[in-house]
């Protein structure tokens, strides 16, 4: 374990050596990265290192934009014009995208230094990164286990320091459960406030791209450059996100944190235990904790894979083998290449999810599923809305610690149940923050959720929780 | 025996400036294939839909003039089916009972069927608001059977009207005339130009009493419509007066060999997984409805009552409100002349005329001379200073082939001295002078004949000389 100073302080004191922070990554990922396996496509060093010199002189010469020389990871789900673009999917394995996503083109304007796009469950389908097509990302605190998924590269490469910031995206919880198994900083934003332009769609009425970093700081850090309006993002909100340099660790004697006792009692004893410590520290410091019931919780894993599953099925209908060409076909008919392609290209648990997809919504079965689950969300966003009225929700990221690899694979509803904590903020639309909680001996998450556009209270709360645990900063190595 | 027809017309908005949900152009004619294209109508992955506000505001446009009930908010849901013209393999189109809201529910189109001049009437049972596929060539055949397919994406997301009727509409040609209608309405909104190729696609289906609806596919034109329609009844007919059954089908119309043909038998129900669209939120309507209703302020509908209300016959009424520059030009110009009637037979019949003769499109404003010009030609013919003959042979094909000419540059040259000439007259003919004075009048056409010879066919009204005669020789 090793505590890495505030990258925003370091910028902020213009300390920031790209040069030297570059040098000691480039290190890093020669030693680590054939073992963690946290990236599909890295930059030439040579382009790293030109693009480090030239932000070094931008910085000695005082034209240092918000984000210059920092290295940034991005999810292999999200665009950068001429990169390879797998989202994780041998589909797309010859993929390479024409246009910038919107949030790269920020990260672009902003000075980053993108260093690699990184591995992921195929195309975000997984919590474990074990379902991407280039192999599984180990963990870097224990690499017999799973970091977490489907922004299992984003989330491994900040814990092994390859990057200090990492964008990844959140459909269900595939931001805050990475981040949990990582002790890394990860934030599902308010949906709408990040533009999804660019992102390779999962279930688009659920996901956003957000920011990856190890400390709050440095993650409000590129928040504040990555949100804000897309006007060719018809989702996308009027949003100013708080400014990252003014922000300040919450009074404790103002906080007001509500816990599902739902939740607290799905979780396995360290976790609780991790948790329930950070919640008796914050009581001994002056905050309110209260415990509710959630009686909606069973509701909210069938309510959200339904949704997610159909809108899938729709989202992934374009991947027929004709406009994203890349294998050698026996077919003779535009048919046969679809089925072909479809066939072998195609994981196994996104050929699950589009066959479940296309029977909810199906004739015949659309009201029992799709529009059921459609209800069920409205009613436990409702429910959620008038909860973060009045405070901010806190419980575990994730019920258990990191899996083994493999542990998790034969069973999907096994799978699916890591994801009991995370999808309620998605459906609710809502922000979720999750920062680390201990490192001992694995990491354990906590998970705090705001009113919509309320990233802000995150952040203040955040701080606080962090000068609680010291680990800010940390990373494995 | 009389047909059952329902239509279900595709419009595309070229008007709109831009496809449905990206910048590339609504109008792609004349491009090199994959040149009207960006990510969005490609359907590249993370790629989203904006909705185009003006193709909205047409569409609500169009609702209107159909007198339509308008959704609070319309949905766009996703149809699922695979094609090759179909970059994400799903339109973006409106499905109401999938949770999306269509532009337009139950409405109703009176539309004039010129064969007899009268007003009918269709009820519109939905319009809705989608993107228009791509094109596909097979060179190898069909889908099934062709080992390439060729796919351009120039038209992919062209912002379409699907526009279904009622069966309402009782005949061939009056399926014919209600497209007319309908094309001309959408026009006047500005919404399309119907006489661009492809602008337009017409599916219809007929049925006979005894017999099942037949659905024909592929009608390209107007004219196509009637002789499909008119096809299909025969057949029809023929079946069902030999005791024979006609099954539900859909049928191909073959414009080329006229006739129809089987596409599928058993109509299958296709499962298209509908589902609202997650990228578009709805489109509040309430906003767009006064930029709407200015669209559909000039109705053919409404120049046509204004036009026969200055007593013009509803034929050339009709003639002028076809080509939209003639309606225009009517409408600006009719308050500076005495009869209107005069003004709308030189615009509907004789100067649409010409054109046609001259190879030259009524519906280009360019070809039309300003409302000016065509008021003092009006008032001239009022006035008797021209005859008929020089206003059709002379003085128009004049203007139409500069529209832009001054009026005294293509009037024939004046009737110098036409009393000069009569006087001339009368001194060399005494004879008919002197049979006039007597009481036969045929003497006095003699007469005019002369001068009218003398000054050339052309350059003047024979009722003037007349006139000009009977004043010198008083009154006979």
């Amino acid at each position: 374990m090793k505590k890495r100073g505030s990258l925003a302080q370091q910028l902020a004191s213009g300390v920031y050596n790209p040069v030297e922070r570059l040098e000691e990554a480039l290190y890093l990922i020669s030693r680590l990265e054939e073992e963690v396996n946290a990236f599909i496509t890295l930059l030439p060093e040579e382009r790293l290192r030109e693009e480090a010199r030239e932000a070094q002189r931008r910085i000695l010469e005082g034209k240092a934009r918000p984000l210059e020389g920092v290295l940034v990871a991005v999810k292999d789900n999200i665009s950068v014009r001429g990169l390879r673009a797998t989202a994780g999917s041998k589909m797309l394995s010859c993929y390479k995208p024409p246009y910038n996503a919107h949030v790269v083109e920020r990260l672009v304007d902003a000075g980053a230094i993108i260093v690699g796009k990184t591995n992921m469950d195929e195309f975000a389908m997984g919590s474990t990164g074990e379902y991407s097509a280039y192999g599984p990302t180990r963990n870097p605190w224990d690499m017999g286990r799973v970091p977490g998924g489907s922004s299992s590269g984003s989330a491994a490469a900040l814990a092994y320091a390859a990057v200090d910031l990492a964008l990844g995206s959140d459909t269900g919880g595939s931001i805050r459960l990475p981040a949990a198994f990582t002790a890394t900083v990860g934030l599902k934003p308010t949906y709408g406030a990040v533009s999804r332009r660019g992102l390779i769609p999962y279930a688009n009425s659920l996901e956003q791209i957000g920011p990856m970093a190890r400390s709050v700081r440095d993650l409000a850090l590129l928040y504040s450059v990555i949100a804000g309006r897309d006007p060719l993002d018809a989702t996308s909100i009027d949003y100013q996100p708080p400014d990252p340099y003014t922000l300040e660790p919450r009074d404790p004697e103002a906080v007001r944190l509500c816990v599902p006792e739902e939740i607290i009692d799905a979780s396995e004893a360290p976790v609780k235990a991790a948790f329930e410590g950070l919640l008796s520290r914050l009581e001994a410091q002056g905050a309110t904790i209260e415990y509710f019931r959630a009686p909606w919780t069973s509701l909210v894993l069938p309510a959200y894979y339904t949704i997610a599953m159909a809108e899938a099925a729709s989202n992934l209908a374009r991947y027929d083998g004709s406009l994203y060409p890349c294998h050698d076909s026996r077919a003779r008919t535009w048919e046969e290449l679809n089925v072909e392609a479809r066939t072998r290209l195609f994981g196994p648990e996104v050929k699950r999810r589009i066959a479940m997809g296309v029977l909810v919504l199906s004739e015949g079965y659309r009201d029992e599923y799709y529009v059921k689950a459609a209800k069920i969300r409205r009613l436990v966003r409702d429910r959620v809305l008038g909860i973060v009225r009045e405070c901010i929700i806190g419980q575990p990221t994730s019920p258990v610690l990191p899996p083994r690899l493999g542990e998790r694979l034969g069973d999907p509803l096994q799978l699916y149940a890591l994801d009991i904590s995370t999808v309620t903020a998605n459906l609710a639309g809502v922000p979720a923050l999750q920062l680390p909680v201990s490192v001992e001996p694995l990491p354990v998450g906590a998970q705090l959720m705001a009113r919509p556009r309320g990233e802000v209270d995150l952040f203040e709360l955040g701080l606080l929780v962090e000068e609680i645990t010291g680990l800010a900063g940390v990373s494995a190595f | 025996m009389r047909p059952v027809i329902g239509l279900e017309v595709h419009v595309q908005l070229t008007g709109a400036g831009s496809k449905l949900f990206c910048g590339c152009k609504a109008d792609y004619r004349g491009m090199p294939p994959n040149t009207n294209v960006c990510p969005v109508c490609l359907g590249l992955p993370g790629a989203l839909p904006v909705p185009n506000r003006r193709a909205v505001v047409q569409a609500l446009a169009a609702a209107m003039a159909l007198k339509c009930r308008i959704p609070g908010a319309i949905v766009f849901t996703r149809k699922h089916y695979f094609y090759p013209d179909l970059p994400k393999n799903y339109q973006i189109t409106q499905f109401e009972r999938a949770g999306g809201a269509p532009v337009c529910t139950s409405g109703v189109l009176e539309y004039l069927d010129p064969a007899g001049w009268v007003w009918r009437r269709a009820r519109i049972r939905r319009i809705n608001l989608e993107e228009d596929p791509g094109r596909s060539v097979y060179p190898g055949g069909s889908i099934v059977s062709s080992e390439e397919v060729l796919v351009d994406y120039n038209r992919s997301g062209v912002p379409l009207l699907e526009i279904v009727t009622e069966p309402d509409i009782p005949s061939p040609r009056a399926a014919r005339a209600f497209v007319e209608y309908l094309l001309l309405t959408l026009e006047y909104i500005g919404a399309v130009n119907p006489r661009l190729e492809g602008a337009f696609r017409v599916d219809a289906n007929i049925s006979l009493p005894g017999g099942e609806r037949v659905e024909v596919k592929n009608i390209g034109s107007t004219l196509e419509v009637e002789r499909a329609l008119e096809y299909e009844y025969k057949r029809q007919r023929l079946i069902l007066e030999r005791g024979g059954r006609v099954e539900r089908e859909t049928r191909h119309w073959d414009a080329h060999r006229r006739m129809t043909k089987p596409l599928r038998h058993k109509e299958e129900e296709a499962e298209y997984l509908y589902m609202p669209d997650p990228d578009l939120p709805p489109v509040l309507t309430r906003p767009l409805l006064g930029e709407a209703e200015a669209l559909v302020a000039t109705s053919p509908r409404r120049l046509l009552d204004e036009i026969t209300g200055d007593g013009v016959p509803l034929e050339v009424a009709w003639s002028i409100v076809q080509a939209r520059p003639a309606a225009s030009l009517y409408m600006e110009a009719r308050g500076r002349v005495r009869d209107p009637r005069v003004l709308a037979r030189l615009l509907g019949v004789d100067y649409k005329g010409a054109l046609r003769e001259a190879g030259r499109g009524p519906h280009d404003p360019s070809n039309w001379p300003p409302a000016e010009t065509m008021a003092r030609l009006a008032r001239l013919v009022e006035e008797g200073e021209y005859p008929p003959e020089a206003v059709r042979g002379l003085i128009i094909p004049g203007l139409v082939r500069d529209p832009q000419a001054s009026l005294e540059t293509v009037l024939p040259e004046k009737a110098e001295g036409l009393e000069a000439v009569v006087d001339e007259v009368i001194r060399a003919y005494p004879r008919a002078v002197q049979d006039y004075m007597s009481g036969k009048r045929r003497a006095l056409d003699y007469l005019v004949g002369q001068v009218i010879r003398r000054l050339g066919r052309r350059a003047v009204d024979p009722r003037r000389v007349r006139r000009l005669l009977e004043e010198r020789l008083g009154g006979g």
